[in-house]
Formats: C-alpha cells, structure tokens, sequence
C-alpha cells in the first residue's frame, strides 16, 4: 500500500512539475523528492537515458578525484551548468554536452544540504520491481473469466420437474379414487379428457379470465417489442477495445488529472476534443512505465509521436492513434459542450458517469433524445426571486434580462427549467 | 403611380399565356408524371406475386433490423502535435486576397480543422470595403475541384518535378543560347514581387545568351476581357497608360456607355460598394444613374433611366453627348452626323442626358465599356469639360487590374508565326480558347517548340503544350498584390497544397536557379518598400499587422501625371473614325455573364447554377433577343419545362456557332447578345454552351471589340430545352388584367413620391374584418401574439430593394454556408432547384400609354417606345427567403410538427422529423420550401454536377450543418447555426448580443449592404430602425403572416413624369 502512494506521489508531482512551476522547499530527508520535483524531467535515477543521461553511478565518473572534490563539482555543475557549459572549460561536461546537444537547467535554488540529499538519493536508489508482476492486485486489463453460477438454475429445473411429477401423480391419485369411489357407488366415472382438450374447455368456459389473459400476453409482448425497438441505435454501455489500454480510473481517479487539462477543448468548442499526442507526452516524456501494462502501452505512444525513448528525441515518423469513438451522437443533431460545461456549468460525470472510476471507458448515458430533453426540462437554472446563490446561468449578464421578464410574467412558478429559456426548441440542436 | 404598376417575371407572365396561368400558383408547373416512375406495363400485368412481394417486404425489414443492430465502429483521429491556433470545432479566419485577372476582392477565409469553407469580404480592406461578389466566394469550390492537375505533365503523362524542372531548364538555356526570344504571357499581374521576380527572371536567363544587347525574354500580358482602349487613350490624354480610379461614390450623375461597372468592369467590387452608398433616398442626395447599352446587363437593369442602342453606335451617342456638352461649354463641336434609326428618340435622351451632367458639372462621370480607343478618347475629353477629373476620376492613383494592351498581343502573334519565339509560358490564361479564331492562335503557337502552360486545370491550351508545370490554388499561395496605387494586399495560403502542384512564382524560380523560398521574397519587397514609409516600430510588426489584415494602405502621395494634354485634331480624328463604323442590319454584342466571368470559372458547379440575374438560366449561355424580334422571327417565346426554344446559327466574320435563342427583354432590337466564357466545361458527355470568342473582332488600332457588325441569323429547325428558373416559383401577385386588384409584390416609387411621405407611396395597410371593421393586418388575427415579441430574442430582417442590385453573391454564400445541393439543369427545368434564397426578378413598365399622354409629361417623347414594354422595361430585384412568419401557413399543416415556431421568431425546420408530405411547401405563399426529391450526394444522375460526390469536394462542406437526405423538405433556417455560434459566443462573454455580432451568410456576402439582420427586441438594433422605416414593407401582407422579414421599398431616382 505505501508503494502504491509513493507511486501516486510520484506520478502526481511530475505532473505538477510539468504544470506549474512553483516553488518548493522540502524537507531535507526527502531526497527522493526533491530529486522528482526537479531532475525527473530529464534524467532517471537509475541507467536509463532521458533528455540527459540516467544518473546510475554518476558518483564514480564525475570528475573531482576524492569525495570532498567530487561533492565541490557537484554542487557547483548543478547550480551554474549553464555557465560551465558556455565556458567551455570542463572537458567532462564539454563531453557529455557533445552526446546529449542540450544544457542542463541550472538549480541554484537548491540549497547545498539539498542536494546531498539528492546524491545519497541516487546513490542509494534501487530500481523498482516490475509493477505489472506486483501488488497482488487484479489488471483492469485482463477481464476476469466469470464462472457461470448453474446451482439456482438447477435447483429451480429440478423442483419444476419434481412438482410437474407431483401434480400429475396426485392427479392420477385424485382419478383412481374418484374411479374406485365410483365404482363403490355404482356410478359411471367420466373418464378425464386429456389435458390440452381440457385447457380448452376451462377457457371456453372462462371467457372473462381467457380474455383477460390475451390482454396481458398481447401487453407484455407489445412491450417487448417497444422496447427492443426503441433500443436500436442506443449504445448505453458500448466498451469497444481502444488502441491503447488507456485508464481513466488511474489518470482521472488516481492522479486526479483534471479533465479539462486533456479534453481542454470542452470549455471553448463544440467538441471535447481527444487529445493529440504531445498532450500525452507532456507527462510521458518522463513517466515511461505504466501502472498495469509496464512499458508496453505507453510504447504506443512514443511509436505515435515518432518519440525514441533511448535517444529522448523526437526523430520518428508520426503516426496519429486511430481512436475509436464512444459517444455518438447522429449527424442531425448538433451539441455543443461549451455551451453545457462553460455556460451551463454541468459536470462532466453528469452526463459521462464516474470516468474517474472506469479503466475502460463506456457510453454511461442513453444518449437519446429522450435523455436530453428530460434532463432540460428537469434542470433547474434560476429561481423565482434573484438572490446570491443561484447558479451561473441565473447570473450571467446573457440570460439576466431573460430571466427578469420571466420572473415578471410567471409569479406562481417557484424555480424555472433549462425548458423555459428556450431549451426544448427545435432548432437548438437540429440544423 | 406604383398602384398601376404591372411587374411581370417573364414574357409568359406579361402577356398572359394560358399554360403559365394555368400553372403560376402550382408548386411545380408540369404533372408529375407518376407513371413513368412505376413500370411502363400495366400494373396487372406483371409478375411479382404477392408471395414474392412478401418475401421482398420480410427480407428488407429483417435486413434493415440486422443492419441497425450493429454498432457502427467510428474512428477519432486526434492531431499528432496539435497546431497551436487550432481548437477542434472552431473555426479561425485568415485576411488573404483573391485575385484572378478580372475581380479583385480582399477576403476573409473561414477554415475548420486546417480546411477553408467559405470565403467572405474583409471590411478591413479601404479599397473593397468587404465586397465581393458570386465569382469570389465560389472561387473556393474550385481549390478542391477534381479536374485539377495533381502533378506535372508531359505530352498528357505525369513526371516528377525534377525532370521536368531538369528538361525545361535545358530547352530554355538552349532558346536562349540560339537567339530564339522566350515569352511568359499571363494575364494582368498585380503583385508586386512577381513583377520584380518576372525581371530577375528575364535578366538570369538573358545571361544565357552571347547577344548582350538584345533582350530575349519578353513578358506579354494578355487579358482576355481586355480594357486596353482606355490605357491608350489615357496615353495620349495624359501621357500615361493607365487605368483611373473611379469615385462612384462622388457622382451625382454616372453616365455609363455600356460598362457593367456592377458585374465585370475593372474593379466592379470596389465600384458596387460605392454606388449603393449614394443610392439611399434618405440622404442629401442620390445619384442619377444613365446606362445606355445593347444587352439587358446588370448594371443597366439598376439605372434609372436606361436606353437600348446598337453597338456600332454607341460612339456616335458619345460624339453626340460631347457636342451637346461643348456646346454649354463652349468648346468646338466634334464632327457628327444624325442617327440613322432613331426610333427611341436617343438624341432627345442624349440632350437631357447632356443637361443633367451640365448641371453637376464636376460630380458627374461618363464612362464607356467599349474597348476602342477612339471611343475612349471622346470620354475623356467629355469627363475633362465636366471636370470629373477634379473629383470622380483620379488620375493621380491609377488602378492596376487591366495591364493588358491588345497590341502587344496582336504583336506577340505575329512574331510567332515568323518564328522568332522559342518558348513561350503560360500562366492564369487559356488564349487558345480565347484567342483562337480571332488572331489565329493555334497556328501561331504550332510553331513555338516549347509550350509551358502552369494552370491548374485541364483547358485548351495546356491541351497543346509540351508540359504542364500545375500552379497552386490561391488558396494554397503566398503571394502579394497592389491592386490600385495606394493599396496592398496580401494573399496567404489557407490549406497544405492537396496535390504536388508548385507555385507558379517558385517555377520561375526554379527555372532561373534563384535561391530561397517566393515567401521570402514577397518579405523582402515589403521590407525595402512598403516598411519604410509605413511608420511602424519594426518590420515584424509590420508584416504581422499586414498580414493580420490582409491589406496595407500607403499613406503616399499621388502618382504625377501630366494635365490633360489632347490635341483636337487627334480628337476629331477619333470622331472621324467613330463615324466610320458601320452598322448593320442584325449586330452582336459579345458579353460576360455575372457568374462565368471571362469563363475561368466554367467549371465551377456553383456558378453554374446560379440564374443569370436577367434571364434567370443556368447550365448555358444561349442567344439573347428581344422578343418581338424573336416573334418577327417566328421563335417561340413562351418557353416552358417542356417547350424547348428554337436554335439558330449565327453567322459573324466567316464562323458560326448554333445556340438557342432566349428572349430576353430590353435588348436592343435587332442586335443578339452571346456570353463569353461558354464551351469549355463537359458535363453528362456534353458541352455547356458554346464558345463565342472566335467572334471578336479588332479594329485599325489592333483594339480587339467585342462587338461584331457582320451578323446573319438563321433558324437551324431545331430546338432545345433550357432551363429557366425565372418562371419558378411565382408568387400570388396583381390580377395582370387590372392591376389596381391585388397584393403588392415589389414596392417602387420615383424620389419625388417618396418627398411626399410615406402615404403616398408605401401606405399602411387595412383591411376590414367580417365585422366591417377596419384594422390593420397585425390586428386582424386569430392567433394570440407570440411571446417572444416581449420575452429573449426576436430575430429579423429587412432587404432594402434600393440597395439590391441583383448581383446573386448572397446565393452562392448561402449555399456555400449552408450545404445547399447543385442540382443541375435538368432538375432546375423540373421547377426542383434547391435555392434557399432565390432572386426574383420582375421586369415592369407603365402598360397605360393614354394615361401618361393625358398626364401631359415632359419628356413624353423620349420615352414613347414605353408602349412596348418588351423592349423599354425596368427591372427590379427581390431576394427572397422564408420569411419566417409569425403565423406561419406551413406550420399548421405539418402533420408530424417537423416545421415549427421557435420562441426567438424563427421558422424552424427539423429534417430528421420530416416525412416529405410537402403540404408545407404547398401552403407557403412565398414559394420558399424546397424537396429533396434525390440524395445529391450520392445518386449517379449528380455525380458531374454535385460537388460533395468526390473525397475532395466534400471537404467544402460546412461541417455545423446537416447535409438533408432524400425525402425532406428544406428552406432557409436564418443561418441559425451563426445565430446559435453568436449567442454562445455572448454567453461565454457574459455579456447581452452586440447589434452586429451575428451575420447572416446573405448579408456578410452583401457587396451594398442591403441585408440587414439583427434583433428586433434590441430597441437600439439597426434592423429594428430598418423595420420602422417609412419604406418598410411585408411581402403579402394581406395575407396576414406577419413575416420577421420586411422589404425597404425601391426608390427610382426619376421624375415621376419618367416613371
């Protein structure tokens, strides 16, 4: 468990490195992350080379002779590698600059205590074990097989069969003692018609229950029908195989990515957006092991983007992902997300469920036009008198006059509905 | 006066013929034939049983179940790096310019995801003002037309640019090296840097030659609608040959000697946009429009006082309007000598033609589209005693779209066809098609042995050329432009090149090994000339702000040409030779359509089909007579769907061509009008009309005229259906046998009327309900008011008929927005066109004769030929669109609500409700909804008309509205997808909707202004001030549907005696 936080720490503060650049100050145990927060970028603590080299060993061949000349080139590179660099003095960096063609960002907000926090970091650092292999715990990835429960089914089976035969001995029971009844009284016995022929007498004779019978068979069968019928094209819960076994549950849930920062534009567009590739390498640049599928999925993306993991160049051909798309909506009717996200403020698991919970993504709404309408014609927007905590749409200039005039003319409603500004209109959304 | 009025669409309509009656109110005037849909046999006949009729029904319901249950697998492919400017659905505009030879227009261009969708005027531009035209916003369907090359050719097969670089290079070393010249010959080039990289060029491949002194590359502009007659004569008035800049918008009284300044003459676009500007009866003042000419054209449709006459004439009317003028001037009479037919009383009309420009001296304009310099000579010398050169033309800032002198043509040819030219490129022009009977082209061109054409399309020069080096589309090009003195323009590619095409520029380039990029040529002539005078703080901020703009306007002073300098002896020579031209009995006037242009644009399905503002027919040009003549003639007038017209030969200079003849009112009699630009597009295995260049002709001074005197027409016996869209769609109108009975379609009144306030010209309608009452028509009503007239938006319109010169860019914009099909011609015969916006054009004329005669008018004389309508009508325009009633006739009938009133005052249209019962179409007393009767899209029968057929035409659909499926009705839904865009926008903005911040795809393609859309619950909106103008009508008020459009009623500005 406090591997898998490390692991949410870690993901979560390269993100925000890559994101914001704020200023930290850590405590100074905390090598590990210091280290994220400002070298991870580039360079791995382990052999693995990134924008610049992978720091595995980088005590025993940094220049300096003995550890105290070693710890002064240290924490001197560190602070002006920019100026050594441009002097063109150090015949080591002189080298390193040659294979890696980039200068190092220098850190001179580092104090010196940090940055031997750092180096006992690295040097003492082990590479982590295989993540796919650990933990114990189940990949979203690979679908469990389901064992199929067949014990109700046969309880249920074996009962029916064991009260079939019940009932037709009690019934040939029943029909030897009316017949030895019968012949101790001397009557004539009516041999029983057959069963089928008798079903038939009990509904000639019961023309109100027969009747009644056909109206609920004819019902049920028509609702069937309906509703199977009214099924077609609605995709409620199409999980199709993407490309890459991409996780909202650890992105959006785990890492709390928010939404917007790769759908970005859902606030400003028509269109959500599906992000293109540098929106992805913005952290997997860095992040190059994934948490169920290791190296294999995010190789995909570094394939996509033309991105050469060894090198850290971009030196590839592009090749765009082929996605495939959830949620459909027909040509003939157009929506419009910055009108429901910007302007309605709605939340995006409002209409696409708990995509923060989803490994694989599915269509969690209808999609249908029944759907839409009821939604706009249960969302409230603004009350009858204006006070400070309605909502955005109550409050936004746009809608202000709108909603005065309705306030004016409709003194009995209590709130008003996405409906009565205009929302159930055809042509909002068919053009 | 107007009440008198009688507005006809047709001859048919005018004269009352029964089958046009008898059909006017129908939707579609001919039967359906149902029959020919069903089998030719009798139904009992055939031999699917009900069985297999069965087995039919259960298969298709069980395969259509089948193929709904599959979910269809739809790909999302994302960008790699995301461009940093795009944000997916989001559209982004770029400034560029559109230029091809003849119009030029400063653009925005509207692209989605990287692909351009539609183009509109850039109100930046100082020059154009935001105005364009048909021929500007179709040209966008050309860059993804299927015709065009994708790589370059020789003899027909496709190489790769660097042979073809490598074996041009080697001939043109060796044409050189040989003494042989080599010609590049295209059409006007305005751009400065081409010009200047055209030298360099010339000088790098002159090196190549041991002759020092000799220049051998020569560069010849051609223009195929030439204007050389006015450069010359500005040479010899002036000293310079240059093209003036014309104030329209200063012109009191603009006297146009058949020049279609509105349509096709030099810079029509920046002339559009000023002429609507001093034709508003609310102002001080309004214009007096003169246009004497042979054919009906657009710009005589909108003059006020418009005289036919033949066009070895014209000079004669020009001799005679300068003496009248040096008369009251007091300077000597040119030499001149009566009409000879003078039926119209055109001396009469030249007199007070010549009085009114005396009276506004120095605010009038005379000008002539005739391309002889002797007439051009004459012009000038009239606008030098008016002192127009003092205010409406300006000498000093000379216009540069037509380069061309004929001369140099004339003379290029000549030294081909003795050999001296070893090369010749081509570039933007297609002479052998233009020039080929005229000067002999093709002969000529046989005997140069190295042909370059680098057009982008397939015509009849690259036809005969060695190679084909394919340009880019403009809209793939950087390239700059300097259309008039003081103005530049940028132009900046929109989309990555679709096919291996090279820029023409980068050609030359490559040909001459001139090292770097034409974009970084074009930076460097901005930097050594533009930059320096432009104040601003660094070249990159000029180049940025220019390029942002589109247009850059130098604040420089004008170029000094000499005074006026012409010797009356060259002038009465000019007189002399005026008089010289012979007339005939039958004459021809060769002119250009509004949608073909020179023809460049033939291939272009939009403006195909898009009616001739006049005739109203698409898919052809045809031969254009006055119907008297043509009854005299014996041709049918009365064309309908199935009554095809008469075809005729024409006979000129030794060639002939056989076109249909068209009736086409105001035509000057005994003269025949034929388009240019016809015959080059095939379409269905056919030809699209026919070439009529081989029938110019050139005169002594090597002008070539676009007349020809030597005429004869005969009747071929044959005939062919043409399609017409004039008589579609004829709303209910005056009883055409007593026109004080009836509703009023198009309103009109003289200027002096209009004085008289808004009773006497455009009274407030009433009408007496079952009670005796008298209410007006919003009074009068069963229904309650809509909601909306107090509550959100209420959306509106108003068309001002003043302003509307008919020029149709509005529809080839609204089809571009809005996915409207291209049907084709024989559709559009069928009455099945697809415009959501159509230009009625109604002819008119004062029927009553006694009653002017009674009424005692002035000037009577000079129109006496009044009495023939036919040949002396005036024209009005009136776009129409639904009109989204208020109480809408077609919402009542639908029987599944598709069509439906929205709470902002639209008419909405839902197609995935629609069942295509069509009752609405029926119950629309406008005539605006139109069926989807096919799947355009798809159906083979479209596959050579209907662009978004191919992967690359498709691209020029608007993605934000749906392209209508078979079975649907559609119409004009107020661009409510810009409507929709605007309010978000403002609500993002949290902030009300600006007056101004939506934009009908009508209206922002409007060169004059005359649409105005907005809200009408924004008291301050200027639609709601258009809507309470005094001019302000509905159309079919009495009807009672109470339209969110209304119509400015037309001022004519004539004395009401004129009218």
């Amino acid at each position: 468990m406090s591997e898998m936080f490390g692991k949410v720490k870690y993901l979560l503060l390269v993100f925000m490195v890559l994101v914001f650049t704020t200023d930290y100050s850590l405590a100074q145990e905390e090598g590990a992350a210091i280290f994220k927060a400002n070298c991870a970028t580039c360079h791995s603590p382990g052999a693995r080379r990134g924008t610049g080299p992978g720091l595995q060993g980088f005590w025993d061949r940094i220049p300096g002779g003995d550890d105290a000349g070693k710890t002064k080139w240290y924490l001197n590179w560190v602070k002006n590698s920019a100026t050594i660099v441009n002097s063109g003095k150090d015949p080591y960096i002189n080298k390193l600059y040659k294979e890696y063609g980039s200068v190092m960002t220098p850190q001179p907000h580092l104090s010196d205590e940090e940055l031997l926090a750092v180096k006992e970091y690295i040097i003492t650092y082990e590479p982590p074990v295989d993540v796919a292999d650990s933990g114990g715990k189940q990949n979203p990835f690979i679908p469990v097989k389901e064992k199929t429960d067949y014990t109700t089914m046969l309880w249920l089976v074996s009962l029916a069969i064991i009260f079939i035969i019940l009932v037709s001995a009690l019934g040939s029971i029943k029909n030897s003692l009316q017949k030895s009844i019968a012949v101790k009284d001397d009557k004539e016995f009516k041999e029983p018609l057959p069963f089928p022929k008798n079903l038939l007498n009990w509904f000639a004779n019961h023309k109100l229950q027969t009747g009644l019978l056909i109206i609920l068979v004819a019902f049920i069968a028509f609702m069937q029908l309906y509703y199977s019928l009214m099924s077609v094209g609605v995709y409620q819960g199409y999980k199709p195989e993407q490309p890459i076994k991409f996780s909202h549950a650890i992105h959006a849930g785990e890492n709390g990515i928010s939404c917007i920062y790769c759908h970005h534009s859902a606030e400003k567009s028509a269109h959500s957006g599906i992000p293109s590739v540098n929106v992805c390498m913005n952290c997997h640049k860095g992040i190059q092991k994934g948490t169920w599928t290791g190296t294999e999925e995010i190789a995909k993306i570094y394939e996509a983007s033309g991105f050469n993991p060894e090198t850290g160049k971009y030196d590839g051909e592009q090749k765009p992902i082929k996605w495939i798309r959830i949620h459909n909506l027909p040509d003939l009717a157009y929506f419009n997300h910055s009108q429901h996200v910007t302007v309605g403020e709605i939340e995006c698991q409002t209409c696409h469920g708990p995509v923060e919970e989803m490994h694989e993504l599915y269509q969690y709404s209808e999609l249908t036009m029944g759907w839409c309408i009821n939604c706009h014609r249960e969302t409230e927007v603004a009350g009858l008198a204006a006070s400070d905590d309605e909502g955005e749409v109550a409050k936004n200039p746009y809608y202000q006059k709108m909603f005065n005039e309705l306030r004016a003319q409709h003194k009995d409603v209590e709130v008003f509905q996405v409906e009565d500004i205009g929302g159930l209109e055809c042509s909002k959304c068919h053009y | 006066m107007s009440g008198t009025k009688k507005y006809w669409n047709s001859v048919q309509h005018l004269e009352g013929d029964e089958t046009f009656l008898k059909t006017a109110d129908k939707e579609f005037a001919e039967q359906i034939p149902v029959e020919d849909f069903l089998s030719k046999t009798p139904l009992e006949s055939t031999t699917t049983s009900r069985r297999d009729f069965l087995k039919f029904l259960g298969f298709s319901v069980s395969a259509a179940t089948l193929a709904a249950c599959e979910t269809p697998v739809i790909k999302s492919v994302p960008y790699v790096v995301l461009p940093e400017e795009i944000v997916p659905g989001v559209p982004n505009y770029y400034a560029s310019t559109y230029y091809d030879g003849n119009d030029y227009a400063s653009i925005l261009v509207k692209t989605r995801e990287g692909r351009p969708i539609h183009i509109k005027g850039n109100d930046r531009s100082e020059l154009t003002k935001g105005a364009i035209n048909a021929r500007v916003n179709s040209s966008l369907l050309d860059l993804y037309d299927s015709k065009r090359f994708t790589a370059p050719q020789k003899a027909g097969t496709q190489i790769s640019w660097e042979n073809a670089d490598k074996e041009i290079k080697e001939k043109l070393r060796n044409t050189i090296a040989s003494g042989k010249k080599v010609v590049i010959m295209t059409n006007s080039i305005i751009s400065p840097s081409t010009i200047s990289l055209v030298n360099t060029f010339a000088g790098r491949l002159s090196s190549y030659s041991n002759l020092e002194e000799l220049n051998l590359v020569e560069h010849v502009t051609y223009d195929a609608l030439s204007s050389s007659a006015i450069l010359n004569a500005n040479n010899d008035t002036f000293g310079s040959a240059v093209i003036p800049t014309y104030n329209f918008d200063k012109a009191k009284v603009i006297v146009s000697f058949g020049a279609d300044f509105l349509s096709n003459w030099l810079m029509s676009t920046t002339y559009t946009k000023q002429y609507a500007q001093v034709r508003k009866p609310e102002a001080d003042w309004m214009t007096k429009h003169y246009q004497i000419e042979t054919g009906m054209s657009l710009s005589g449709s909108n003059a006020d006082v418009r005289m036919p006459v033949k066009p070895s004439e014209l000079g004669k009317l020009i001799v005679m309007l300068y003496n009248e003028i040096a008369k009251k001037a007091g300077a000597p009479a040119l030499k001149s000598s009566p009409l000879k037919d003078d039926n119209l009383n055109l001396s009469a009309g030249i007199k007070s033609i010549a009085t009114e420009l005396w009276k506004n001296r120095n605010n009038g304009l005379v000008i002539s589209g005739s391309n002889d310099t002797n007439t051009q000579l004459v012009i000038n010398s009239i606008n030098n005693l008016l002192g127009s050169y003092s205010n409406t033309i300006d000498i000093q800032r000379p216009c540069y779209l037509k380069k061309g002198k004929d001369a140099d043509v004339v003379n290029l040819v000549s030294e081909m066809k003795s050999g001296k030219i070893g090369a010749i490129i081509f570039n933007g022009i297609d002479p052998v098609y233009s020039l080929s009977n005229s000067l002999d082209f093709n002969a000529a061109l046989s005997k140069v042995s190295l042909k370059v054409s680098t057009d982008t399309k397939p015509n009849q020069t690259t036809a005969l050329c060695d190679f084909v080096c394919p340009d880019h589309h403009y809209l793939e090009s950087w390239n700059d432009a300097q259309p008039s003195y003081a103005n530049y323009s940028l132009i900046q590619p929109v989309i990555n090149p679709l096919y291996k095409t090279r820029q023409f520029q980068e050609t030359l380039m490559a040909w001459a090994n001139i090292d770097g990029t034409y974009y970084d040529n074009i930076k460097d002539n901005w930097n050594k000339d533009g930059y320096p005078t432009s104040g601003a703080s660094s070249f990159r901020n000029f180049w940025n702000n220019s390029l942002r703009d589109g247009v850059y306007s130098a604040k420089i002073d004008g170029l000094l040409t000499g005074g006026y300098n012409l010797s009356s002896d060259k002038l009465a020579r000019a007189a002399d030779n005026i008089y010289s031209i012979k007339s005939s009995d039958w004459e021809l006037e060769l002119y250009t359509k509004t949608s073909i242009g020179d023809g460049r644009h033939a291939d272009n399905p939009w403006l195909q089909e898009l009616p001739d503002p006049i005739t109203k027919v698409v898919w052809d040009n045809y031969i254009a007579m006055n119907p008297v003549d043509m009854k005299e003639m014996g041709f049918t007038v009365n064309l309908q769907q199935e009554t095809p017209a008469n075809i005729a030969k024409v006979t000129a200079s030794g060639k002939e061509i056989s076109l249909p003849v068209f009736p086409v009112p105001g035509q000057k009699r005994k003269t025949i009008g034929i388009a240019l630009g016809y015959g080059k597009t095939i379409v269905d295995d056919k030809l699209i009309g026919k070439n009529a260049y081989p029938f110019l002709t050139t005169n002594s001074q090597n002008d070539i005229l676009f007349y020809n005197t030597d005429v004869k027409i005969e009747s071929t016996g044959e005939t062919y259906l043409m399609a017409s869209s004039q008589t579609h769609n004829t709303i209910m109108d005056k009883d055409l046998e007593d026109p004080e009975i009836g509703r009023k379609i198009v309103n009109e009144t003289t200027i002096a009327t209009y004085k008289k306030g808004k009773d006497a010209y455009n009274p407030t309608l009433t009408l007496v309900d079952s009670y005796g009452e008298e209410k007006t028509t919003d009074k009068l009503d069963l229904w309650a008011p809509h909601k909306y007239d107090t509550f959100g938006h209420r959306w509106g319109m108003t068309i001002d008929l003043n302003s509307c010169i008919g020029c149709s860019s509005c529809v080839t914009a609204c089809h571009s927005e809005n996915n409207v099909p291209v049907v084709g011609k024989d559709e559009v015969r069928r009455n099945r066109d697809m415009f959501w916006l159509r230009i009625d054009r109604y002819f008119s004329s004062d029927m009553d004769v006694n009653k002017a005669e009674e009424e005692g008018l002035g000037s009577w004389e000079m129109y006496s030929a009044m009495e023939k309508p036919e040949e002396y009508p005036q024209v009005v325009f009136q776009p129409v669109m639904c009109q989204h009633c208020n109480h809408a006739p077609c919402e009542t009938v639908c029987p599944v609500a598709a069509t439906t009133h929205s709470n902002e005052g639209l008419n909405q249209m839902t197609y995935n409700r629609c069942v295509g019962t069509r009752y609405c179409a029926n119950n629309c007393p406008y005539k605006v909804r139109r069926f989807n009767w096919f799947q355009y899209d798809k159906y083979k029968k479209f596959s050579d008309v209907n662009p978004s057929q191919d992967t690359v035409g498709r691209m020029v659909l608007n993605p934000d509205v749906t392209v209508r499926s078979r079975g649907v009705m559609e119409k004009c839904s107020m661009c409510v997808q810009r409507i929709q865009a605007g309010k978000l926008d403002a609500k993002k903005k949290k902030d009300k909707v600006q007056d101004g911040a939506i934009k009908m795809a009508c209206e922002d393609a409007c060169p004059t202004n005359a649409i105005t859309f907005g809200d009408l619950n924004d008291s301050g909106s200027n639609v709601r001030k258009e809507f309470n103008n005094d001019r302000a009508y509905a159309l079919l008020e009495e009807v009672g549907t109470q339209p969110n459009v209304k119509y400015l009623t037309k001022v004519r500005n004539i004395a009401e005696s004129e009218a």
